[in-house]
Order: structure tokens, then sequence, then C-alpha cells
């Protein structure tokens, strides 16, 4: 491996510690400085890479609280990449990682079938024996890909363009998300461009230490990205993960890739939104339903890593009747797929659990959450509905209390 | 490696002095070089790879110390040789006192071999000899993490902060060469470690970029009969019986490196062996000091131990691993027992010094031997404290299990404390910048803001 980071920013004070969900919920998990920094100094000793790695969700609380700015996480997903160079990946940790090439393989099967297929009790026993438990909440295929319904959309004509990146987990199972954002940008007067070349943005294979493919991934999305960079068009997406590893991941883990294609950003959508509003290009005005509304708004552990505020919760804020709070609980326990793996699954429900318990203590109908696999952990572990920001501010638009439904 | 800054003419004798010593000296491209460590300067001139190895001192001494319990010898520490009682022209006795006690004893012996270091000069002066050991203070830096894998050196002339050593975790970076009044001038200066960086940028460039976990020094005991000093003293080793001073039963070991450690050991020894009719033929160039620990005992540490930490702890523990298992083994099964689970993730035993994944058994067993009287002691076996935070958050939580476990040290709590973060900071002081000044300021705030070390010992005399 080319990269690796110097471990002697930290001054082993332990705050990452005190803050990581992981570590407060069980002693397989040394910790971020253990694992983190202070391991770093051993795997240059060329030792054996301890189990306890495994139990790092990559959920970057360390990094957000570190003072010396060291990038623990970073630490972490580089010796797992190296530990799976040397030790091999299982089937369980490849299926969890490609998501996006499962379903393009099994795009002719209809989604019933192949929800039928993936999420009935006998796959899911298999599924089970593989090391994704049986109780996780697996998000089921939406009846058509974002993809397939955003090239049926009329957006009418608009002078301004923006362009979406939708990530996958929008792309295969939750379109519904990426059709509000789209009726929220030509609301606000935007043409949306939705390339077919954009890929998941590679954090689930990284995470899961496929760091050939999450490199492949990162190649053609920045070449994508650096198309539009010349053009002079934004482009946004919903995910904060996806915005999180093309801000810090993608330079630090692959510097040459970067040297080939320049930076690729992807902005915040709801940021992008709050400026529109604030340009007076989308007018929240003229919402004449301001039925009260309470919301437990959820900010995802890769949005705080962004260290950009929290634009969602503010876009909220903007609409007529909702009353957001923020649950302000830490982490949702999720990780991308780290919750649905058979030994991390009771870890990832009590470190969501006092978010569960605000959720369900909370008098609201829906909670709101930008990522698509904290929604899903939200409602796994509190039994409510959750929805992204900007359904809300769709939903609140259109007049209603519940989330648009598009024919697909 | 031959540096822009250094004399290419230098390349062929050295060459040739390889080739008569016997020692393959290979030149590789400057290109294979970077590959193989990458943090070296890209501009080096050329590459030779030669046969290198380092040893840890530590280490070396106590399993020295376990060699030679196991074939009969008796050690003593913290023991100062105060005469060297003779009969007849003949060294029949040592008189030496405790430091930790003050009590004094003699030790009868048929023939005593003087190996003191830089203190043989006074050690032969107790017996009326005269030996012109001259001590040469060498400071030498320790950096956080290893940045390279290999021992590389400057290929030009011995000099200062030529030399640059991974040691476990830590790169050593050395050495100067002072000449002192005092076998036990100890103190690393600042001067010296600002030199040292400035030595060592041709071979690192980053080298002031690395964080420096502190510096420390020692002195060599210089043997300078003709009264040549500094890098002009030489290096090598004579073996003195001292007969031909007319005193029977005694041999001194003067000069020399710990490179020839074992060879001084070997030519001393069979010196000895000689006078006492013993014609066994050395076997220390094939005997290891301690046995390989086995495979399935590494097996079975795994349940007790971290991963990282158990290849580190066995071989720094040599005879005492077995032991030391089965007191991890024993506190799993009462943490089991306690708590009504069953053993996992190293219950009962953990983590007392993260930086150098020292734990709390082996911390126990070591501080539990009646040769260990202070931290420090239990830092030298083990490497407790010689991490990242140089003693920050280990000193005080090993302190505390100590107490818990009804482990007494000679020092009380409070005072151990004290004299060993005292030790940490010695080799702190020299090095106060950067990131480590942090660390500093952090083990700072915790020990004399917080928990008022400085002012809780005159508490106590009150």
């Amino acid at each position: 491996m080319k990269v690796r980071i110097n471990p002697d920013k930290c001054i082993a004070c332990t705050t990452c510690v005190a803050h990581c969900p992981v570590a407060r919920v069980t002693p397989k998990f040394l910790g971020p400085r253990m694992i983190g920094p202070a391991y770093e100094r051993f795997r240059l000793l060329a030792l054996a890479e301890d189990e306890s790695l495994t139990y790092c969700a990559n959920c970057k609380n360390c990094d957000i609280t570190c003072p010396q700015g060291v990038p623990v996480s970073s630490i972490n997903m580089l010796a797992r990449a190296e530990q799976a160079r040397k030790q091999g990946t299982t089937l369980r940790d490849w299926v969890l990682a490609h998501g996006e090439l499962q379903a393009k393989l099994l795009q002719i099967i209809p989604a019933s079938l192949k929800n039928f297929g993936m999420l009935n009790p006998v796959t899911r026993y298999v599924l089970d024996q593989l090391g994704i438990d049986k109780r996780a909440p697996l998000p089921a295929f939406a009846k058509k890909t974002f993809r397939q319904a955003f090239k049926k959309i009329d957006q009418g004509s608009h002078s301004r363009k923006v362009v979406f990146f939708p990530g996958c987990y929008v792309d295969v199972y939750d379109p519904q998300t990426g059709l509000d954002m789209v009726w929220a940008f030509n609301k606000a007067g935007y043409e949306v461009i939705s390339p077919d070349e954009f890929g998941c943005c590679g954090l689930p294979m990284i995470a899961n230490g496929f760091w050939e493919d999450g490199k492949k991934r990162a190649n053609n999305n920045l070449a994508e990205l650096a198309k539009w960079r010349e053009q002079g068009i934004t482009v946004v997406t919903g995910c904060p993960s996806c915005a999180l590893i093309f801000r810090d991941d993608i330079p630090e883990f692959y510097p040459e890739l970067v040297e080939k294609h320049g930076l690729g950003r992807l902005e915040d959508a709801q940021d992008f939104l709050m400026e529109c509003v604030e340009r007076g290009e989308l007018d929240l005005g003229g919402i004449r339903n301001d039925t009260e509304q309470p919301i437990v708004y959820h900010a995802p552990c890769h949005l705080r890593a962004q260290g950009n505020g929290l634009p969602g919760m503010e876009l909220l804020k903007r609409l007529p009747g909702i009353k957001p709070v923020n649950a302000n609980a830490g982490c949702c326990g999720i990780s991308g797929s780290y919750g649905f793996k058979k030994e991390k699954y009771d870890i990832a429900q009590e470190v969501g659990s006092e978010l569960f318990d605000i959720v369900r203590k909370n008098p609201c109908k829906y909670a709101s959450s930008e990522c698509g696999t904290c929604r899903v952990q939200i409602e796994h572990g509190s039994g409510k509905k959750a929805i992204h920001p900007v359904s809300i501010l769709r939903m609140r638009m259109e007049g209603k209390t519940d989330p648009v439904v598009d024919e697909l | 490696m031959l540096t822009k800054e250094d004399d290419p003419n230098y390349v062929e004798p050295w060459l040739e002095g390889c080739k008569n010593a016997g020692i393959s000296a290979k030149e590789i491209s400057v290109m294979e070089a970077l590959e193989l460590e990458p943090n070296l300067a890209k501009d080096i001139v050329r590459v030779f790879r030669v046969p290198d190895s380092c040893v840890d001192g530590f280490r070396l001494c106590s399993h020295n110390k376990m060699s030679a319990t196991r074939y009969g010898a008796k050690v003593f520490f913290y023991h100062q040789v105060t005469g060297i009682n003779q009969k007849n022209g003949k060294v029949r006795s040592v008189s030496v006192k405790n430091a930790m006690t003050g009590e004094t004893f003699d030790i009868g012996c048929r023939y005593l071999i003087n190996a003191a270091g830089s203190w043989a000069g006074e050690v032969a002066a107790l017996a009326g000899l005269h030996a012109s050991i001259t001590p040469d203070r060498g400071t030498l830096i320790g950096f956080n993490h290893r940045f390279t894998s290999r021992v590389i050196n400057r290929l030009h002339a011995s000099g200062d902060g030529d030399i640059f050593v991974p040691h476990g975790s830590i790169t050593i970076l050395g050495t100067t060469s002072v000449p002192t009044d005092r076998p036990d001038d100890t103190r690393p200066t600042y001067e010296e470690v600002a030199e040292l960086l400035t030595l060592g940028e041709p071979l690192f460039p980053l080298t002031r970029e690395y964080r420096i976990l502190r510096a420390f020094a020692g002195t060599r005991p210089l043997y300078t009969p003709g009264g040549a000093s500094g890098r002009k003293a030489t290096r090598n080793f004579s073996v003195v019986d001292h007969s031909k001073d007319g005193l029977e039963g005694m041999v001194s070991v003067f000069g020399g490196k710990l490179t020839t450690y074992r060879l001084m050991a070997e030519r001393v020894t069979d010196d000895v062996c000689k006078h006492l009719g013993v014609d066994e033929p050395c076997r220390t160039a094939e005997e290891p000091l301690v046995p390989e620990p086995k495979p399935e005992m590494l097996e079975k540490a795994k349940k007790y131990f971290p991963l990282h930490a158990i290849s580190l702890m066995a071989a720094r523990l040599g005879d005492e691993l077995p032991k030391v298992l089965e007191k991890a083994e024993l506190a799993g099964n009462n943490e089991a027992r306690a708590t009504g689970t069953h053993i996992t993730d190293y219950a009962g035993n953990p983590l007392l010094c993260e930086c150098e994944l020292v734990s709390t058994v082996e911390v126990d067993c070591v501080a539990s031997d009646p040769d260990s009287h202070s931290l420090t002691d239990v830092r030298l076996r083990t490497r407790l404290g010689m991490g990242t935070c140089q003693g920050a958050f280990c000193s005080l939580r090993t302190i505390g299990s100590l107490a818990e476990h009804g482990i007494e040290l000679k020092y009380p709590p409070t005072e151990n404390v004290f004299r060993f973060l005292q030790e940490r900071w010695k080799g702190l002081r020299p090095v106060m910048w950067g990131l480590q000044a942090r660390e500093m300021e952090m083990g700072r705030a915790m020990y004399i803001g917080l928990l008022n070390l400085d002012g809780a010992m005159n508490e106590q005399e009150n």
C-alpha cells in the first residue's frame, strides 16, 4: 500500500475513546486510539492484525472529536484494506459492499420477485449463515431504480442546471428521495442532470476492505465530476456519506486519482436548496398548509464529520408548521452495512438505542435524516418512518402532511 | 547510504575493508532502496546492503540474567561493590552494599571479573589498580514510530548522527560523542539533540517532522591507555589479566561496544576457565539466552492478550512467559466467575500501558519479583511508559492497579509515580517542542495541575 498515515499527531488524550459509540457498548472494540494511531506503530512492525479492527464502524466520530486532527478512521480503513489484502475477504462482506453491482445484475428481474428472493425466511436463513443477521432490516429493492424513474420525468424547461449524484442507496432502494430532490430543484428553477456514469461512491467497498474496487469507483466518478467542473455546473448529493468520501477519503486514500482528475466535490443538496431559498429561487412563502407537525431530526455522523453545520435541519426549520427537534443522540449504529452483520447487529442496536428512544417518545409521526441507512436503522429501532428532509420539503410545499409517493 | 554530503572516494576503501572483513556489501539501485524504504532522501547517491541487526538492550540484560540463573548464577541488582578484598596477592572476596536497604556483606570468590563498563576504572581502583577509562557520553533520539524497517547508516568515516535504527515500535537516531568525567553522566542536552537532527536530515529529510519521544544518553567506557579520546579512541575491547599487575584472581574487560558484548564475554570467560582448569568450549554463540516460546503457548495466549501484544510480550518475558500466562488464565477465570460469563476479550487482564501494550497480569508478575523496587524497574522489563504518552496515562493506572492487587514496591505509590515521571521527563526536557510538547503539556496538566504531584509530597510530610 502506498499511502500511510503518520501516527505521530496522536497525544493519547483518549477524547476519541470517550466519544466512540462502539467502544462505549462493547469491549470487543479496543477503541479508536488503540486501533488507530496506537496500533499503527505496531503495524509498522509488521505484526498480525487484531480482530478488534473489524469492529470499527467507520462512523468517524473519532475524527470529529480529535483535538489534534488525527484522521483516526482513515488509519483504520487503510489497515482494514491491508488486512483484507493479507487475509482475504468474506463472501458476506463482498455482498454487503457490492449492493449496486448486485442490483445491476438483477435488474431484469422484477423487484417483487427480487425482494421475495432476497427477503423470504429461507434466504434470510442462508444470509444469516453467511453472516448477515436475520433480524437486520435489509432494505427492499425498489420497483424501479431512480435512474429508470428519472428518465421518465418531464422536468419542464429551466434556465439553470444542476447535476445530481444520487448515490447507490437512492438509486437502488429509495428512488422516491431522488424524485423529491428533482421536484425541489425543478421548483427552484433548475433542470436536473443525473448522468448514468455516476456509480456508487465506493464507501461500502472501502469500509469492507475492497480497496481496489473503491478505487475503480473513485476513478470513474472523479472523471465524470471533472467534466461538470469544467462546465461550471454544481454537482449535489443528498447523501452525506457520498459527499464526505469525495471531500476527505478519496484525496487521502487515492492521491494519484486526484492528481489525474483534480479534486471532485459533491455539494450538499440541502445546503444548495437553502441557498436557493436565500436567493429567492425557491419560494417557501407559498406554503399554505401550516399544520403543526413535530419532526425528530437525526444528524448523520458523516454529515457532522464534514463540519458544515446541519443544512438539512436548517431547511426543515424554514418550513412553516414544521417543528424539527435535533435528536442529538450521536450515532444511530448502522454505519452503512456494519449493523447488518451478525456479530455486530446487537452492538448497532445498542449504539442506536438512545436515538430510538428519543424518536419513540417524541409525538412525531416521522423522523428525518439525510442518510439512507440511518433512516433504515431509525425505522427498525423506533418503529416510526424516517424520511429525507427534502422529502419533507416537497410534502409541505405540496400542502400535505404525509410524504408524497410517486407512481414508479 | 552515500549521501550527496559524503565523500564518494570513501566507497572504494570501505568496500575493500568489507571484503577483508568477510562482510558482504551489495550495491542496489537508489530506486530499489526507495522502494524498500520510501522515507529515505530521494537524492541519495549510492546504496549498499550489508548484513546488520539491532539489539534490545533492556531485554538483553534481563535475558542474560535468566540464562545465567538457569546455570546456577546468583544476580544482585542495586548492589554496589565497595571493596575488593585480597590476601597474599590474590582476590578472596568483594564487599558489596545493597543500595536499597543499606545492608553490607561480603561475597567470597575464586575469581573476580570486572566488567563494569564505564565504571571499570573505579572498580579496578578498589583493587589498587589503575586503568585509563574515559567515559564518553553519547546522546540518542527516540522517535515515536518506525519510519524505517532496516538499520540505515551513512557511508562515511564513523561520525556523529549517522545511524537510524528501528527498535521495536520506535526509531532511534544516534549518536553523539562528548567526553565526560562521570560514568553516570546520562543527561542528554538540547544542543546534542539539535545537532543530531541536522545530521540526520541527509538520510531522512523529514527527520525534523517526525515526533521525538525523548532523548537519552549513555556513556561509552573508552579505554584510553595512550591518551586518545572521543572519536579517535578505539572502540575495541581489551581483556586484562591483572596477574601482570601482581594481583591474582582478577580479570578486567575494558572498552568495547555493545555490538561486541557476547564476544567480550566469551573471551573473558575462556580466560577465567583457563585459570579454573575448565576446558568446556564456550557455547554462547549457538545457544539463545532464552528459549523460543512454544507455538501452543502463543495460541493459548490469544484468549487473554490482544493479538499485537503477544509476540512482543513473549519476546521480552523469556523464561517468565509460562508464569504470566498461568496468571492470565487465573485472572480470566476469576473474572468470568465474578461476572457469570465465559472468558472473552481479555477479561481480567486489561492493558495498563496502551502505547506499548503492557497488560495488568504482566505488570503484576514483574512487580512481584523481589528485584522490582519501583515503577521504573517494572518499566525496564516491560516497556511500560516507554511509548507515545511517556507514562502520562499508564503510571497512574499502574500504581492504582498494583495497590488494588496488594503488590507493594519499595517506594509508596505517590513517590513511586513522582520518581517514575521525573525519570520520563528527564528525556523529554531536551526535546520540548512540536508534538511532544503537546504531550508533555497534557502530562503536566494532569500531574501538576490536577493531581498536584509536586505539592503532594510536601503535604504528606507535614
